[in-house]
Formats: structure tokens, sequence, C-alpha cells
């Protein structure tokens, strides 16, 4: 087992949960203290152990939302010195501020996953994640903790990347899943001997299923792990993903619960936005437990989104989202089914009589106007198709209407 | 855990001056206590050795609890308080007043070598009245009298205050040298730097309630630290 932080991540029982304690006391006066939200909410509170915690009141991303884009910041702007920002409910944006320690943490804890993943100091990693989201951002800092080589490039396209894995060689590529599978196939369309490539470890951003996993082992020919983390808390940095595949929560950091099934996050130690009882929208089990690697305390085990976010490629979305999209054209308000694929989406619109009044260049027009409108507001590529009015079925050549993307319907992690 | 403290709650009457404190030390760590005037560290100080009785919570040295005891009993303990001032004896000569120290230490005199080989200024001065000694010299000689008790956890208020600050510098080398002996050390400061330079760890305290908890590299960059001193802004009391 390679342990970045022995004295966190091994604690003992006893000492951790007076740590937990003692941390949890801490956020609570600084909530109170310098988060209006927080001050109504947790008047006359207090907790005098970690189980106390079930008495306090949830935060929502709802909450958030509405508070956009500082409202749960717990200081003052100048000493944030850095803004993410991810998609909350509805596809509203959220902001995740960071100040000079909250990222120092977060790499101290990417650099805790990347150590369980076998990286060193000797070890040269691509990080390569596309898409100009900044999601690779905490595995640089993890990196830089563990003072490994990073290669800073992140070109979109595959055929730059298997030129940087040939002529850099890196040992550890981190990247997401979509990315990965395009790489796999290039290499084999491109008749490459994976083995060629000096690849140790690919880390992969978010969970798949164990198909694609060995299906990516052997394109790439190499072990790969999963990583899990949500945007709101940590991405990377919630959790360890060991290489039996578990996901091993910081708890020194984080106090997890399950509520109804959801995933339910406290951050102990973050100062720019401290998140109390926060409801991820993640159906997830926790399992207390050894592992096979060695590790023992909470795992998490993450189930599909709960509040209906789908996701093509990497982007994620919700279905409001394709209805505002809509309603800027001249398409507006009529209705439409969704049906998603694994690289696009496929939008069949009902023409009203007004619309099918029109001619045929006409009809062409909105089509080709609609989908340049969803690749520019959502970054998503869609296939418009019009549909008769008058038939309720969506025409498809894979079997009816159906909305239930194929990713969410089932548990994220089958092993 | 050398010392577990849970939910710790003490009043002055109906003030209400610790409220709801939980805090750790492990054995061999230099923690540091922070917090402005009147946050009320020396009164939590005070209630783990006994001299302000808690109202509230638990107090576990060694895993055994040491709530309701009398203070003089916290010394069987191997807990030592240094309070705040120094609080040597004016009159008594350094030796005497390290003598007073390991008082209830049968190997007294065995110690009180161990201690003037640790403090060569002392053994210099030994003869001398305490009063006569500077004030850098007199808090060594409170450290050494606390160190005839033998303690395991020595409990400091305030060592550098009223020093110069090369004095703070060199009372504060002394309290890292400490570890070398196997003492653990809660510090109560208002010199944040001086303390988180030296401590492991640290907890600041603001009106009676801990704030913050954190390795003392990263609580020397945290903006909340000066604000738990000085408001909102300022820079120039943080030394």
């Amino acid at each position: 087992m390679n342990v970045f932080d022995h004295r966190h991540e091994l604690m003992p029982r006893g000492e951790l949960e007076q740590l937990q304690l003692e941390r949890l006391q801490a956020l609570l006066a600084r909530l109170k203290r310098h988060v209006r939200r927080y001050r109504e909410k947790l008047a006359g509170l207090n907790v005098e152990s970690v189980a106390d915690l079930a008495r306090l009141p949830f935060t929502t991303p709802e909450e958030m939302a509405e508070s956009f884009p500082y409202g749960f910041f717990a200081c003052p702007m100048r000493e944030i010195i850095r803004l993410h920002t991810t998609l909350g409910p509805q596809g509203k944006p959220l902001v995740i501020g960071h100040t000079r320690n909250d990222l120092s943490q977060w790499g101290r804890l990417a650099a805790r996953q990347l150590a369980a993943s076998g990286v060193t100091a000797n070890d040269v990693i691509q990080v390569c994640f596309g898409g100009g989201a900044y999601g690779s951002a905490g595995y640089l800092f993890g990196a830089q903790v563990l003072e490994a080589s990073v290669i800073a490039e992140e070109p979109a396209h595959a055929d730059y990347q298997i030129a940087m894995l040939r002529n850099y060689r890196p040992t550890v590529l981190i990247t997401t899943p979509t990315m990965a599978l395009e790489l796999a196939e290039v290499i084999e369309q491109r008749r490459l001997d994976p083995q060629s490539l000096q690849l140790r470890t690919v880390l992969l951003s978010r969970p798949v299923d164990r198909e694609t996993r060995d299906r990516l082992a052997a394109g790439l020919s190499a072990p790969v792990q999963c990583n899990f983390g949500l945007g709101e808390i940590l991405d990377p940095g919630l959790c360890v993903a060991c290489p039996a595949g578990t996901f091993h929560l910081h708890e020194d950091q984080f106090l997890a619960e399950v509520q109804n099934g959801e995933l339910v996050l406290t951050t102990l130690c973050r100062e720019a936005l401290p998140l109390l009882r926060y409801q991820t929208r993640v159906a997830c089990e926790l399992v207390q437990g050894k592992c096979a690697c060695g590790r023992s305390g909470v795992q998490i085990v993450p189930g599909p989104r709960l509040d209906g976010r789908l996701r093509v490629k990497e982007t994620p979305f919700y279905e409001t989202q394709i209805a505002e999209v809509l309603a800027h054209t001249r398409a507006a308000g009529q209705p439409f089914t969704l049906k998603v694929s694994e690289r696009h989406i496929v939008v069949s619109l009902e023409l009203s009589e007004a619309l099918f009044a029109d001619t045929v260049w006409f009809v062409e027009n909105l089509k080709r106007q609609i989908e340049s409108d969803f690749l520019a507001r959502l970054n998503l590529v869609a296939e418009v198709r019009f549909v008769n009015p008058r038939s309720q079925a969506v025409p498809d050549e894979t079997g009816g209407p159906t909305l239930s993307p194929p990713e969410t319907g089932r548990p994220l992690i089958q092993s | 855990m050398l010392l577990q403290v849970k939910n710790l709650r003490s009043a002055y009457g109906a003030l209400e001056v610790v409220r709801g404190v939980s805090l750790h030390v492990s054995r061999g760590e230099i923690v540091g206590l922070l917090g402005a005037n009147g946050a009320g560290k020396t009164s939590l100080l005070r209630s783990l050795v006994g001299l302000l009785p808690p109202r509230h919570g638990e107090i576990l040295m060694d895993g055994r609890s040491t709530l309701g005891q009398p203070p003089w009993r916290s010394i069987s303990n191997a807990t030592v308080l240094v309070p705040e001032g120094k609080m040597i004896f004016a009159d008594l000569t350094v030796r005497e007043n390290l003598l007073i120290g390991g008082y209830h230490n049968p190997d007294r005199l065995l110690q009180l070598d161990i201690v003037l080989d640790r403090f060569p200024r002392l053994r210099e001065r030994a003869r001398q009245l305490g009063g006569t000694l500077s004030g850098g010299e007199q808090q060594l000689l409170a450290l050494g009298r606390a160190l005839m008790g033998r303690p395991r956890l020595l409990l400091l208020d305030e060592p550098s205050l009223g020093l110069a600050p090369l004095m703070v510098l060199e009372v504060f080398a002394e309290i890292r040298k400490l570890r070398e002996l196997g003492v653990t050390v809660l510090l109560v400061e208002q010199n944040v730097t001086a303390t988180l330079q030296i401590a492991d760890r640290a907890y600041v305290m603001e009106t009676g309630e801990i704030i913050l908890e954190g390795d003392a590299a990263e609580l020397l960059h945290n903006p909340e630290v000066k604000r738990a001193y000085l408001g909102s802004t300022g820079r120039e009391a943080l030394l």
C-alpha cells in the first residue's frame, strides 16, 4: 500500500474521531461567524459528538445556486485566489472558491490519490482532459506536491496526444474516460503497438464500468484506475481510489452520510467554501470495513445521479437546458423528445402546422441553426429530427421513444 | 493521545469563558493554542489542571478522566502548568526555586542536575535571588522549575509575555528542545509567528470557542488567524 500522508490516512480510530469532532466544532464556529445563511440556520445549535451532525440542517445545491455567485463564501474575496466553476442544479453554474490554503490542501489530497496509484517523483505524467474546463487542476497540484514531472500540454485531438505518448514517454496518463477510449481507438486504427508506450498506470477522472475498464487496459496496455469526485466538493481529492478499485473517503477532511440513498458530505477543513451536510444528488452506499489494499474506514460506493443529470462525452447537462436552447429558436414551445447516445444527443421535434407549411429550405435551415445552437450554448453535438405531430412514436432505429440515457439507469460501478 | 478534551465548558459565575472546547495533544507533540486577549486561553489551561473546575465536558489524560481532581493531583498525572507571568519566588535563590518545583519528587537533587545541565545560565546563577534575574532568565527558571516535576505534559501560559524579541527566540528554542526530553507541550500564546514556527499543530480560539485547527505550517498563512487577533485588517502586531 502506497501512502502519502501516514498521519492522516492511517490515523487510529479514536484519534480520528477526536479530530473530526474538533474540526466539526471549529467549522460550526466559523460558519456562524462568517456565513449569513448558516448563522440563521445554526442559531442555538451545537454539537458534542460527530453523531450530533444528524441534528444539523442540510445544504442543498439549489440554495447554492440561489446565492450565486459568492453567497456561501466564508471569507472575503481578497483571500480567495482561485475560482472554479461547476454545473449546479438544472444547469445553473456554481462557483467554488479556494484560498491559498485550500489549494495547497487540495494538492496534498490529490497527492494522496496519485501516491496510492503508485506515482512517484520519478514519473512523467501526461494529463489530458481537453475541453478547457480545468478538470485537470487538482491532478496538477497533486503531481507538483509529489514532484512528478507533468507535461503541460492538453491537446484536444487524439493524434497529438499519441505523439506525446510516444515522444515524451510518460509513465502515467490521467484523462477522462471519453478521451481514453478515443486514444485506444486511434491506437488500434493506426495499428500502433500499445505495449511500445511506457504507460504504467492510467487514471480516469470518473468511474466507468468494468467492461470499459478492461477494454482500456487492453487498448492502452496499462492497468486502469478510476477516481471519484464531485465538482462542488473536490474532484479529485474527495477520496482515494485504491488499486483494488475501492473509494476510501478522506475522513480527516470530510464527513459522509447517506440520507434516503443520497450522499451527504460535510467539509471539515475548507476555508473559502465550507459546506455543512451538502446534499450531493448522487446515489451512494457507505461501507465500513477493511479493504484488500490494507486501508480501513469509510468506503464510498457511488451510484447514479439523482437529479436527472445527463452526460454526453464529458459534457454534463440537464433536460431543462435542452428546452432552454430550443426556446431561443423558431421551434420554441414545440414538444420534443430527447435521446442521449454515447457521442451526441438526438432531439426529435414535433413540427407544428405553421412551421410545417414552410419550404424544405426553411426546415433545413432551422435544423442547422438549432444544431449549431446546441454546440454553442451547451457544447453538445446534436442531431435534430423533425417528426410528424400525429405519429407519437419517434422514428428510431434502436427502439422506441426513450428519454432515459443508458448511463444513468444503472450504477456507475460494477465490480 | 496524551491529553484529550471534549466539549469543555467553564465559567466565572454567570460568564461562560470556555464554550464547548474540544482539543487533543498527542505524545511528543508541541501544540499551540492561539488567540487574542480574553479569548479564554488561560481559563482553558486553568480548567485543565483543576484551578477553574469545568462545568461540563471531559478531560482525559492517557485515557483516564481527571475531571473533579484537585489541582495538586495534576502533578501526579505528570501535568505541570507554567503560569502566565512566570510567578517565580523572588526572595528565594534560583536553586531553591527549582527545588520547590521538585518538591514531590524524591529524586529531586538528581533532577536538579539534569535541569541545570539543560540551562547552563541557571547554573551560573544558582545562588542568585530569583528576583534579580532578567525577564528572560526568569522565564527559563520557570521552565526549569516545571521540569523539576518530570512532567510528561507541560502547559505553558504565554512564555513570551514581556520578553524582548531576542529573548523570545531563546525561550522558544528551549521549548522546542523539550521534545528531546520526551515532554509534550501545550503552548498558549499570543505571539503567533514564534509559536507556529516551533509547534506541530495549533488551535485558534476566539471568544471561548475554537475556530480553527490545523498544521502549524498551514495556519501560518491563514488569514483567519490574523482576523482572530485584529479584526479585519492590520499586520503590525503579528511580530
